[in-house]
């Protein structure tokens, strides 16, 4: 069995015991989780102030009104975009704790060993990764793909 | 209407850019009034499509400086785990010293420490930046993605701006050839009325 894999099933296990992001970081990370951008939702210009507003400005030119609704839209539609645009570049990477610990392990040479099975992770968990293994090897033996459910209903 | 008052009287529609903390309002707008001094009594719809324009080169612009940050970090990143000493693990501390010592305003100490690091990485700066520029490919290739889709909407607002050009220079053309036709049509019945027997 790999490290990695290991490192898997005890990710697993510990994700189960979780009951959601404790610290101050964890908190600010884990409520941009549902964050969107609105872009795919269909904008409704037409009864803006703005739209009328420009609609009148273009009208002056003389263009028709089918073409002066349809360049309005295309202006509002574009300022949409590049504010997502910038609200997206401006906006942090939500910090994922758990890998971020594990690149600060896995460049510095006193925390590597952290990353060792019998230095990390306390016996409880190592023991019940133990189990999955065993479980998945077991699955793997009868030759079903990936790891078996733990119940079977009948 | 003048240039500025039109710009202005779009900008509450259009909500104007929004620039980054350090970034200058002052040069984007003297960006925005050079890019509008090109163009001759520009209507609104040109002058929206024009600051949309300035818009585009600013992000080429700011895109550019992130691929630079980016190889810097790489360089940074790289140095950072190079040898043995603790108090290189510091990204941060690394990133200002070596941002300092490449503009030459590096004092001794910490030229000395950037060359240390060097000398025990076994590498010079320019093998650093080709290590580094290697390490931070992808992430460089994702910002000159973003570069290329900013000139091609900077493409699509040229094409705009010169349709709307064409229109008024059509009009002109139009306005002219009727003009010279009514002439014509004056000159021919002045003719014909002069051809008639008295």
């Amino acid at each position: 069995m790999t490290i990695n894999h290991r490192r898997s099933l005890t990710n697993r296990c510990n994700a189960l015991k979780s009951t959601g992001p404790r610290s101050v970081a964890g908190k600010r990370a884990s409520s941009q989780n549902s964050r969107k951008h609105g872009l795919n939702s269909a904008p409704n210009f037409e009864s803006s102030l703005e739209y009328r507003a420009l609609v009148e400005l273009i009208a002056e030119e003389g263009f028709s009104a089918f073409a002066c609704a349809d360049i309005t839209a295309g202006l509002l539609n574009y300022r949409r975009v590049m504010d997502a645009y910038y609200a997206t570049y401006t906006s942090p990477e939500p910090v994922d704790e758990f890998l971020r610990d594990a690149n600060v392990k896995a460049s510095n040479p006193i925390f590597r060993e952290l990353l060792s099975p019998s230095g990390s992770e306390p016996a409880d968990v190592r023991d019940m990764a133990a189990f999955f293994c065993e479980h998945a090897e077991a699955g793997a033996a009868k030759g079903w793909p990936g790891i078996p459910p733990l119940f079977g209903y009948s | 209407m003048p240039v500025e008052d039109k710009s202005k009287s779009l900008l509450p529609f259009l909500s104007s850019p929004k620039l980054l903390p350090d970034e200058s309002e002052a040069e984007f707008q003297s960006g925005l009034q050079s890019l509008l001094s090109e163009l001759d009594n520009p209507s609104s719809l040109a002058v929206a499509l024009v600051s949309q324009l300035n818009e585009c080169l600013w992000w080429v612009r700011r895109h550019t400086a992130d691929k630079e940050l980016l190889l810097h970090e790489a360089m940074a990143r790289l140095l950072s785990k190079a040898g043995n000493h603790w108090d290189t693990y510091d990204n941060h501390k690394v990133s200002e010293a070596l941002e300092r010592y490449l503009n030459g305003s590096a004092d001794k100490g910490e030229a000395a420490w950037i060359d240390d690091i060097l000398a025990e990485s076994k590498l010079t700066l320019s093998d650093l930046r080709v290590r580094a520029f290697k390490d931070a490919a992808r992430h460089i290739k994702m910002v000159d993605d973003l570069i290329h889709r900013q000139h091609q909407t900077m493409r699509h607002l040229q094409r705009s701006i010169d349709s709307i050009g064409y229109k008024s220079r059509l009009i002109k053309r139009m306005d002219l050839e009727l003009a010279a036709l009514e002439s014509k049509q004056h000159a021919r019945g002045v003719l014909s009325l002069d051809d008639k027997p008295s």
